[in-house]
């Protein structure tokens, strides 16, 4: 009797075992190794390593590439949320007011949607042959249609290929968000739009009196998920640019990256990557607080 | 649905399981050795693959297990490599600092030995293996030599009764001309900076006394020297001109090299400066082309004549549990048999004796290749030739000349700072 | 918000103006649609049309129709090892899908059906995931990795995959299961299952839904990954599509036709499982989702 009482009691730490064991060995550990190799100068080529204390810490402010890195972060996060969140977030109410026929509503979702699945790199090179500025499908038609002047060297100009690059992330994931809202605004009830409908209120009104009060926790959840996006993303500035020209697109996970893999700089690729780390620390905090306050309001 | 889950998992399990273990274990006879180079497009593979085969006619029990990565790729790659200790028994590696970095840190096998002790030392250039060497050992075997050329189309050059300039001033000339007349003077892509590197390291060469060169790339300057020699901020200046005056192409720094290689064959641009490797391939599309040196100007404290090139070859890992068996492959890779086919495939000068001819190469590549053996030295790649951490400084600095977003002064002043912090750093060591 | 045409019946002026404005609005509506439509399709149309060109047709005018279909540069593409990526793509997306689904649905059945000490901190723990940044870990991971002599093969992407994906699948799963009823779970009780049978019997079946739509979105996610397969992986025999494509596309630089046609042949089968999967992700998203 006590040894299946016993048993029973051990269960739910049986059933956890496989995940916690994974985590710690493959995200939790790293965590904490890496504040560890932070401290320490060493390379991929010449792997001795040199303990230097916080010097790594200290040169992040002495670095001036991580000041404009940081920045295409921030732009990365601010015009992520600008179409990921609040456009996306019309497109799904529309396409939920049936205004639209359903079945045309129903195709310009799966078609919005299709980007998301496709594999990075097949993103990153197909906007990068899109960009050329010779061949490339943009400039040509800007060319064509007689806009000679407005035709860059988008990856290749410093001003633009930041830009460029969060076009190409919108390009891909704003129909991913679309479904999300879709999703949250199904779970609204009718009769709140009925109720609203023979108080005379509009359409605009409905939207942002039912609607996004409604929705409220998917758009601050999406919003954190989108904004610490920004910081993190690597794969699809390392596709098309690898940061360059002269460091203009370059981000805080791509610099790291270079740091540690091409400039044999481990330990400081080290400290950054803690940079990295802190920051999502603070911006998740950030949203479970936001959160809190919202649920006692 | 539990259990065909559990059943699904547990073949995937034991399928990843057995792949890892596949590739891994061979035959407890045979030796493998890991080869590792910077060429996966499908003619080089062709004939590395073939190499691998001849050798094993010879060699049943040494397999090669090869595996390439392009030119860019291959910087990160080979350090990831290095980083997790499953080096590859023979990797390529550009000569210079590039190759000096692995043999200081032990990862390069001295083969002096085996080179000179043997016939192996009739069989290459020997000149072309110096840039190998730190302090007289060697530790590199070079199998090919390239240099950097200013290919001509020979049709616009008619067309405006142009002929190939000898002289800097005569090189501004034609240019102009072009210009003028409406045709883009010089291709340039420069999506990936080592292109203006191997112009602006032209320059360097021509225009600081070489010494002094030397002193700085080497960091064995004074501290407050380093890179100070007015003759950088010269060659800076000389770049950011061809691009101020048009000479080149617009939004250079967005287009790669291969891209403005092809508006050369296409006959878009009157001018190319390019490998001597990639003569086959613009010939593929486009046959009447020349070529000439890049050429000094006067009054440069440096060595006009120099042409900018390298050979370049491979390493034997420095820990490699089979370096008998990979010194054996490597000597016949850069075997003069081989290198003949190297040279008839795929038109590139091998720095095997008596590899290049005129029956397996193009007429153009002969020619370049006497004036290799002719020029009076070689300035290498100036993006090998340095530490990495100047270098990646210096080429996105030679991307904000060109852009007009930083000056020659600027730049130089930053390769200074970061040449000085990475001078301490070694000393430290 | 739709007014249906025929209820204009009764009441004058403000509702007819309301349903010239709502014919209006769906114009605009239709507008906006399609134009979001051509801006998501027309790159991949370019692509697709473009694979079929030789490279100067592409110079030349990109948007026009290739004059001859050349499929040479599929089977170019193709005989490269795009086959070969497509393959490791499967394997690393379906090993690290089904070790996921099977650890989370544990944890998650875990932590919504049973009370026990320090629930709160391993909830934590797991939901703590979320917010890391994969890049964080990867130095160390590298060197674990080699440690634990699994660098350069399909362990090497699945198992850090595993670990990231975690957290999110169990907070879906979690959240459906909460929302789930216990009347099953109490009946099966009563009637005398084990813990071990209710969870197979009653409570696995229960989360289909979720289960379908947790593992169509880990699949997206695995399937889509670049960064571990990056680092982790060197040899080319093991590359997943990301890293493959971009070997590819450096070693074929200038064949930039053929290039495409890789492109083409690596989005084609996630295209294809999306097109066919649609209705049951979607219904399971709303099922579990976003919500709570």
């Amino acid at each position: 009797m006590n040894s299946l009482r016993f048993r029973k009691k051990l269960t739910p730490y049986l059933l956890l075992l496989p995940a916690i064991i994974v985590m710690l060995v493959f995200v939790y550990l790293p965590i904490v190794e890496n504040i560890y190799y932070s401290l320490f100068r060493w390379s991929s080529i010449d792997p001795t390593m040199k303990f230097i204390d916080i010097q790594n810490y200290t040169r992040i402010f002495k670095d001036t590439i991580i000041g404009g890195a940081l920045k295409n972060n921030v732009l990365y996060s601010v015009i992520s949320v600008i179409f990921q969140v609040f456009i996306s977030l019309v497109l799904a109410a529309i396409l939920e007011s049936r205004i639209i026929r359903h079945r045309w509503a129903n195709i310009f979702r799966n078609t919005l949607f299709m980007p998301a699945v496709l594999a990075i790199t097949v993103v990153g090179i197909t906007f990068q042959l899109i960009y050329s500025p010779n061949s490339g499908l943009l400039n040509q038609l800007l060319r064509g249609i007689g806009l000679d002047s407005l035709a860059h060297a988008w990856l290749g100009e410093e001003g633009t290929a930041i830009y460029a690059i969060i076009a190409v992330s919108q390009w891909q994931w704003v129909g991913y968000d679309m479904i999300l809202f879709i999703v949250a605004i199904q779970a609204i009830p009718d009769e709140l739009y009925e109720a609203a409908k023979i108080d005379g209120a509009s359409g605009l009104q409905q939207f942002f009196n039912i609607t996004i009060p409604m929705v409220r926790e998917t758009i601050l959840v999406l919003s954190t998920i989108t904004v610490i996006g920004g910081f993190k993303v690597f794969d699809i500035v390392w596709v098309m640019t690898a940061g360059g020209p002269n460091n203009a697109s370059q981000t805080l996970g791509g610099y790291l990256y270079r740091v540690g893999f091409r400039n044999d700089e481990m330990g400081y690729a080290s400290a950054l990557a803690t940079l990295l780390f802190l920051i999502t620390l603070a911006l998740t905090f950030i949203q479970l607080r936001i959160g809190r306050t919202g649920k006692e309001a | 649905m539990k259990k065909s889950l559990w059943m699904l998992l547990s073949l995937v399990l034991v399928m990843s399981m057995l792949l890892t273990a596949c590739g891994t274990k061979g035959a407890s006879e045979d030796v493998t050795v890991k080869f590792f180079h910077k060429w996966p497009e499908p003619e080089q593979l062709e004939y590395y693959n073939y190499v691998i085969a001849e050798f094993q006619k010879t060699h049943p029990n040494i397999k090669i297990e090869m595996e390439a990565a392009s030119d860019e790729a291959y910087k990160d790659k080979i350090r990831i490599l290095m980083s997790s200790g499953e080096v590859p028994d023979i990797y390529f590696s550009w000569a210079g600092e590039f190759s000096w970095k692995f043999a200081r840190a032990g990862q390069a096998l001295d083969i002096t030995d085996a080179l000179m002790n043997s016939d192996w030392k009739d069989k290459i250039v020997l000149s072309a293996v110096e840039p190998y060497k730190v302090d007289g050992k060697i530790y590199g075997v070079p199998m090919r030599i390239n240099a950097k050329f200013m290919v001509y189309n020979k049709d616009i050059f008619a067309q405006y009764n142009l002929t190939p300039p000898t002289t800097w001033d005569e090189f501004l000339a034609v240019s102009k001309t072009l210009k003028d007349a409406g045709v883009t003077p010089v291709g340039f892509g420069n999506e990936f900076p080592w292109a203006s590197a191997h112009y602006v390291g032209d320059f360097n060469a021509k225009l600081v006394e070489g010494t002094v060169l030397k002193a700085d790339y080497l960091l064995t300057a004074e501290p407050d020297k380093l890179f100070t020699d007015p003759g950088y901020v010269e060659a800076l200046t000389r770049f950011k001109m061809l691009g101020d005056l048009g000479y080149f192409n617009d939004g250079a720094n967005g287009i790669s090299h291969s891209n403005a290689r092809s508006s050369f064959m296409a006959g878009k641009v009157g001018m190319f400066y390019c490998e001597l490797e990639e003569f086959v391939t613009i010939n593929q599309e486009f046959q009447n082309f020349g070529f000439f040196q890049l050429p000094g100007g006067t009054g440069g404290a440096g060595d006009q004549k120099l042409l900018t090139g390298a050979p370049d070859g491979f390493m034997v890992y420095g820990k490699t549990e089979h370096p008998a068996e990979a010194i054996e492959f490597l000597k016949f890779l850069t075997s003069p048999e081989m290198g003949k086919e190297y040279v008839k495939r795929l038109g590139i000068p091998s720095a095997a004796v008596g590899a290049v001819s005129a029956d397996n190469a193009l007429p153009t590549v002969v020619e370049g290749l006497n004036a290799i053996n002719n020029a009076s030295g070689m300035a290498l790649w100036m993006d090998t030739d340095m530490n990495i951490k100047i270098v990646e400084v210096y080429l996105p600095g030679m991307q904000a000349v060109l852009s007009g977003s930083k000056t020659p002064e600027q730049v130089m002043q930053e390769v200074h700072d970061i040449a000085v912090t990475v001078q301490a750093e070694l000393k430290s060591q | 918000m739709a007014v249906k045409s025929n209820e204009k019946a009764s009441l004058p002026g403000g509702l007819h103006r309301s349903i010239v404005q709502t014919r209006i609005n769906r114009v605009l509506a239709y507008i906006v649609f399609g134009i979001a439509m051509l801006i998501v399709i027309y790159p991949l149309l370019w692509v697709l049309t473009n694979s079929f060109k030789t490279d100067t047709q592409l110079f030349d005018q990109s948007w026009a129709l290739p004059k001859v279909f050349k499929w040479e540069n599929y089977v170019t593409a193709w005989k490269y090892g795009i086959a070969r990526y497509i393959l490791n793509s499967v394997i690393v997306t379906v090993g690290t899908v089904v070790l996921n689904l099977g650890i989370s649905i544990m944890a998650s059945y875990a932590l919504s059906r049973f009370k026990f000490k320090g629930q709160n901190l391993l909830l934590f723990f797991i939901l703590g995931g979320l917010m890391l940044a994969p890049e964080v870990a990867l130095i160390p991971l590298f060197r674990i990795l080699s440690f634990l002599g699994i660098y350069n093969t399909y362990l090497a992407m699945i198992l850090p995959n595993l670990a990231f994906g975690i957290p999110f699948t169990t907070f879906l799963i979690r959240s459906y299961m909460l929302g789930l009823p216990k009347d099953f779970e109490e009946a099966a009780t009563l009637d005398g299952a084990s813990t071990a049978g209710i969870f197979y019997h009653v409570v696995v079946p229960l989360c289909r839904p979720i289960l379908a739509s947790a593992a169509l979105l880990d699949a997206m996610r695995v399937w889509n990954e670049f960064m571990f397969g990056l680092t982790f992986i060197t040899s080319d025999k093991l590359k997943t599509i990301p890293v493959g494509l971009m070997a590819f596309s450096g070693a074929l630089r200038e064949q930039y036709t053929v290039v495409m046609a890789g492109l083409i042949i690596s989005a084609l089968p996630m295209i294809i499982l999306f097109l066919l999967t649609q209705k049951q992700f979607i219904r399971g998203l709303a099922a579990g989702g976003l919500r709570g």
